[in-house]
């Protein structure tokens, strides 16, 4: 296949943004008609390279066949929204129901996003997986926290190994995700400023696990309240096609709760707080979108 | 033309539907099709012709089979199901609604 074939090919390749499989059939599909084509111009007495550009010419706009061929596959059922949505759902329903407090309700969650992740990844890591993934880390989050109840000189220890393997494994799993399509990264972490802002805003105090829980509960229910927002949202972006539409949904909704949990505790945030955490709201969206050519291409390098 | 686009574009899913029932095919072979049969009256820009048919695919009115042509070479041939052949039943009834009512309104009125 000629150089500008083979141009045009990678071009709706890097615009697809579908499952490894499904890319693979479009691709396949697309050079069994360039095969044709090229095969019926050459006979009409074309050479190689005005049967190749007239090929291309004829085939109109790679962008424009890769975002409409995105915007045939994009759209998932009501139950991959409902399953997408599930891990905000739970986390909402975890505060504005007081189930935070047991224990076992907790070990529940553990194992059910767990198991999940582990079955979609099994699955081919489908669009409703990227939302559980972002949930996976919190343990590692919890994990990090209890570290520094060892005794000292151990903590220190423990911490230096953990920061490193921590950061590891949240930039692989960040670099899986983008790799497959930005928007899933910025899927799977667009939780994070809520739940810093959140955290912020509780000031807990004593130290973990042993501080005062009584400050959570005048939160309880705008907590839940801002999870419900996350989980609408997230539903939508399943049920959208256009690229641009789930863009500014999960940024329209991240700004909004963020919004919201600066509403209800402005005292405890202040301005300077809630402006670092729109940069990191925004951050979410930008980092992973930049990230996605050079690791796109390193992956195929590699 | 630009009238004649907008036409393709707003009945494109009805016109592969059409020529997919009476002959499962490929993507290079419907463009041809098409084209020979309305004599050059529809072209599709060929890029676009897959979104279509994806589209098609996704919405459970066709499906699409990787089947080996005699010279070896394996192409995806698309068949039309029985959700399409309802739709395709309704679509031609809507169409024929159509022409009768434009027929007595454009046509010269006879004397």
């Amino acid at each position: 296949m000629t150089t500008a074939l083979s141009h045009y090919l990678n071009i709706v390749r890097d615009n697809l943004r579908l499952d490894p499989l499904s890319e693979t059939a479009v691709i396949n599909e697309l050079e069994t008609h360039i095969e044709d084509e090229l095969q019926e111009l050459k006979e009409a007495g074309l050479s190689e390279e005005e049967a190749a550009n007239t090929c291309v010419r004829l085939l109109g706009s790679a962008k424009l066949v890769a975002r409409q061929i995105y915007e045939a596959h994009s759209q998932g059922t009501w139950r991959q929204a409902l399953l997408a949505s599930m891990p905000h759902l739970l986390f909402g329903l975890t505060f504005a129901l007081n189930w935070w407090r047991g224990i076992s309700w907790l070990l529940v969650m553990l194992v059910l996003i767990l198991s999940t992740v582990v079955y979609g990844w099994w699955r081919g890591k489908p669009t409703w997986l990227f939302p559980w993934l972002g949930y996976s880390l919190l343990p590692v989050v919890v994990a990090g926290l209890l570290l520094l109840y060892l005794p000292r000189g151990w903590s220190w220890l423990a911490i230096l190994l953990y920061i490193p393997l921590a950061l590891w494994l949240l930039y692989s799993i960040a670099v899986q995700a983008i790799k497959r399509d930005w928007l899933y990264g910025s899927l799977m972490l667009f939780p994070v400023p809520i739940i810093i802002g959140w955290f912020i805003a509780v000031r807990l105090e004593g130290k973990f696990p042993g501080f005062s829980i009584e400050r959570l509960h005048d939160f309880t229910l705008w907590i839940g309240l801002s999870f419900l927002v996350l989980a609408v949202a997230v539903a939508a972006f399943i049920r959208l096609r256009k690229r641009q539409l789930r863009v500014a949904i999960l940024i329209i909704s991240g700004l909004l709760t963020l919004t919201l949990v600066a509403g209800y505790a402005w005292s405890q945030l202040g301005l300077l707080t809630f402006l670092v955490l729109i940069l990191l709201m925004l951050s979410i969206f930008l980092i992973p979108a930049l990230l996605e050519p050079k690791i796109r291409h390193s992956g195929q390098h590699s | 033309m630009a009238q004649r686009r907008e036409l393709v574009k707003g009945n494109a899913g009805s016109l592969l539907l059409c020529l997919i029932e009476q002959q499962p095919m490929y993507g290079y072979r419907i463009i041809k099709e098409l084209e020979g049969r309305s004599q050059g009256y529809f072209k599709f820009k060929e890029g676009t012709l897959y979104p279509a048919l994806h589209r098609l695919e996704k919405a459970g009115l066709i499906v699409g089979k990787w089947q080996t042509l005699p010279s070896g070479r394996p192409r995806r041939y698309y068949y039309i199901t029985g959700k399409g052949h309802r739709l395709l039943v309704v679509k031609r009834s809507q169409w024929q609604d159509f022409l009768t009512a434009m027929n007595l309104i454009i046509q010269p009125a006879s004397a």
